[in-house]
């Protein structure tokens, strides 16, 4: 379905951002990997991809450096010359309330979870021209409700969404989708560190320990929904949010009825 | 002192702001004054330096200046052991 199609998925050698490339390779697209810190699972990523029958590249960049995401960029350029699918999906953040957190923190989150997708949609934008393109970004509840120590995270998640439904419109004209994941807690190892930190250091417990759906998200759950969005099918598909939650934000105070 | 422990000095010195002077063996992470973020900040640069990985596993057993150094010296030993 995606055969002959070049994807970049930041921050894919772990979690979340690895199950979308591995999910896009698996439906045919060449995929270039991008980590920050952990290179040897970014190499597993792309055997696993380039097992999948497609190739794959691996690019170390920090996309909250704006001079960084630029040279990475000039790589597939020279690489490939062309991008098809762009999924922002690195995310980094500080795990502290509103009134401990300082510009540093502030600023490091901001520059990596939404600088970066506004940023790499400038440059995905030209390397997409006249051919259309596909892009996702990847959000989370905390863009909207309130989770203990997230405020940064939060905010920037704000950002993205917003961006997305702006780019979604001002790219609609050159055949670019642009469109928004939001899962709920997904059982990754930063889900999972995160999950531990609120219980931990503040003292807070996430209440989502399960979902209506019987369980919590998984990275592959997200990686089929960014899939079909990166598809022809979700064609008129723009500027939207959709939640992946298994329901969770349908049920206030943690009722889970059966049948109402 | 060694190459490397130069190295480390120069680095944290240059992300965290700190005296280096302080930087002794025992100094920990709160007299550096330095924070989480730091700590990723100069993990990354000293990768970047030493062409090196560190995994989060071990960067989380750091307490001190010294437990950087000599996990480096150790990693940098290793690679030259390799090579």
């Amino acid at each position: 379905m995606l055969k002959g199609k070049v994807a970049l998925v930041t921050g894919s050698s772990r979690g979340i951002g690895r199950a979308i490339a591995l999910k896009l390779a698996e439906q045919g697209a060449d995929v270039i990997i991008n980590y920050f810190r952990h290179g040897q699972a970014a190499e597993q990523t792309a055997k696993d991809v380039e097992n999948l029958g497609v190739a794959a590249k691996v690019i170390k960049a920090n996309v909250g450096d704006p001079e960084k995401l630029d040279e990475m960029f000039d790589t597939i350029n020279s690489s490939f010359g062309r991008l098809d699918i762009f999924i922002n999906n690195a995310a980094s953040g500080v795990p502290h309330f509103a009134l401990d957190l300082d510009t540093k923190g502030w600023n490091w989150t901001m520059d990596i979870n939404a600088k970066a997708f506004l940023l790499g949609t400038q440059r995905a934008a030209k390397l997409m021209e006249g051919r259309g393109g596909k892009i996702v970004t990847v959000s989370s509840l905390g863009s909207h409700l309130v989770l203990p120590g997230y405020v940064a995270i939060g905010v920037s998640k704000a950002a993205l969404e917003a961006l997305t439904r702006y780019l979604a419109i001002e790219l609609a004209p050159k055949d670019i989708c642009v469109n928004t994941v939001a899962a709920s807690l997904v059982t990754t190892e930063a889900g999972m560190l995160y999950a531990r930190i609120a219980k931990e250091q503040l003292g807070e417990s996430p209440s989502w320990q399960t979902t209506p759906a019987g369980r919590l998200v998984a990275p592959e759950d997200v990686a089929n929904v960014v899939a079909f969005l990166c598809s022809e099918e979700a064609f008129m598909i723009r500027g939207q949010i959709i939640t992946i939650d298994g329901g969770t934000t349908l049920v206030p105070f943690g009722f889970m009825s059966k049948g109402g | 002192m060694s190459a490397v422990e130069e190295t480390v000095k120069d680095t944290i010195v240059k992300i965290v702001h700190c005296d280096r002077e302080i930087l002794t063996p025992k100094a920990t992470f709160q007299d550096m004054k330095a924070d989480s973020l730091d700590m990723v900040q100069a993990l990354v640069a000293l990768e970047d330096e030493f062409s090196i990985e560190i995994p989060d596993e071990d960067a989380q057993k750091f307490k001190t200046f010294g437990d950087f150094v000599t996990y480096i010296e150790k990693r940098v030993a290793e690679k030259k052991g390799n090579a």
